[in-house]
């Protein structure tokens, strides 16, 4: 299982989404993980070592706000692992919540390849 | 096991009225040899010696013996991407239309009914994930029934054979799908988990009712099999399961404005669909 490719957790209730994302990520060299909300995603990650957490808002059982709040207070280097905050909502109110969750970056559904690409590849310290 | 005498006339006539109370589907003699085919392979399961012993134990429905005729009776001829024009009349107006006036939040409901194998529900979730730039911004619930129990089974593990898939192209079926051997392909998990699969009677308003509204139906190469009567009933119930302004899409032989008044005809580059009007009052069914 050693490979260079770097890895991303997926975390979205929805499995078009997900399959939607995988498609693309996984065409573009990556690595791809997948959580249906936070929970699963809370026990993934004490398996898997993530490079990258991509995070849908609104979920079952524990929606992304509270996963990710609760992963910045756990130990290093778990804390730190950068999270991409995916939202079909676009108001400034919710921009500022996922920003003091802890997100690196909040962006806009629909997605695009090449913003999911690019977005991905700039967070897990890549470049293109 | 010995060879079984043809049904006669009159059983023929039985039969085929005991088919049409519990489906729907019109057999006339012209079909008899497809009946009795049928039958015969149900007499020698059942281990039955003759007709009318095997018609007493159908009628008490011993061991659940209805639906298990019923299941030999229907169809269940397709493959993915089946007229693949309404496909894409889906992503280029009918869902473009559905999402005018909504909420983000209100999920997209798609039934494809009857579903066989699953063919087409998985058909519409891929085609949506390689051709609808919104996928990811609206929840999408799929939906597909049908009223034969061991197809259903079959489309919720989701195994398909080279005919299944010879419409998709070597890059889809990779993409989508895990090899299993030579001739075998398993659709993807998240794929299996994007569609709910349940059992319906399509001219039976108890089982059509719940699975509650749709924005867009696909209900191809059924009501061919039917009589003027249960076209219309069938047509009724699926009038009920659409939002107002909702789509139903028939297959390329069937014409709902022969069937029925309720729905307008929409035209469209792609394809020509039926649309349940939007009445004062409506709220876009959002």
């Amino acid at each position: 299982m050693a490979t260079d490719k770097k890895t991303i957790l997926v975390i979205d209730d929805a499995s078009l989404v997900r399959l939607y994302y995988r498609s693309i990520l996984e065409a573009a060299g990556f690595h791809v993980e997948e959580a249906l909300n936070g929970l699963e995603a809370q026990e993934k990650l004490l398996t898997i070592a993530a490079d990258l957490l991509i995070v849908d808002v609104n979920m079952p059982r524990m929606d992304g706000l509270t996963f990710l709040t609760a992963l910045r207070q756990k130990e290093l280097p778990m804390s730190a692992i950068p999270a991409l905050i995916t939202s079909s909502e676009a108001k400034e109110q919710d921009f500022d919540a996922a920003r003091r969750a802890g997100a690196n970056f909040y962006l806009v559904k629909p997605l695009s390849d090449e913003t999911l690409t690019e977005f991905a590849t700039m967070l897990t310290g890549g470049s293109r | 096991m010995a060879e079984f005498a043809a049904l006669t006339e009159d059983e023929f006539r039985k039969l085929c009225e005991f088919l049409y109370r519990q489906t729907g589907m019109v057999f006339t003699e012209a079909k008899r040899y497809y009946v009795e085919r049928r039958v015969v392979d149900r007499m020698i399961a059942t281990s039955s010696d003759s007709f009318t012993n095997y018609f007493m134990r159908l009628r008490a429905n011993l061991l659940g013996e209805i639906e298990l005729f019923v299941n030999a009776f229907t169809v269940n001829e397709t493959y993915f991407n089946r007229e693949d024009h309404q496909l894409a009349c889906l992503t280029s107006d009918l869902l473009p239309q559905r999402i005018l006036h909504r909420k983000k939040s209100t999920p997209i409901r798609i039934w494809s009914v009857p579903c066989s194998t699953g063919e087409e529900p998985y058909s519409i979730a891929i085609w949506l994930l390689e051709n609808w730039a919104l996928v990811d911004e609206y929840e999408i619930e799929i939906v597909g029934s049908d009223i034969d129990t061991e197809v259903l089974n079959a489309a919720r593990t989701g195994v398909f054979g080279k005919r299944a898939l010879m419409r998709l192209s070597p890059q889809i079926v990779a993409k989508y799908f895990t090899p299993l051997d030579n001739d075998h392909w398993q659709i993807l998990d998240d794929l299996r988990e994007s569609v709910r699969f349940n059992a319906v009677n399509i001219v039976e308003q108890s089982e059509t009712q719940p699975n509650g509204k749709f924005d867009i139906i696909f209900c191809r190469n059924v009501l061919i099999y039917f009589d003027d009567a249960s076209r219309r009933v069938a047509a009724e119930n699926l009038y009920e399961n659409l939002l107002p302004g909702g789509f139903i899409c028939l297959g390329h032989a069937e014409s709902m404005s022969r069937i029925s008044s309720l729905f307008d005809v929409a035209r469209f580059a792609d394809a020509i669909v039926y649309q349940r009007p939007i009445r004062e009052g409506d709220t876009h069914g959002n």
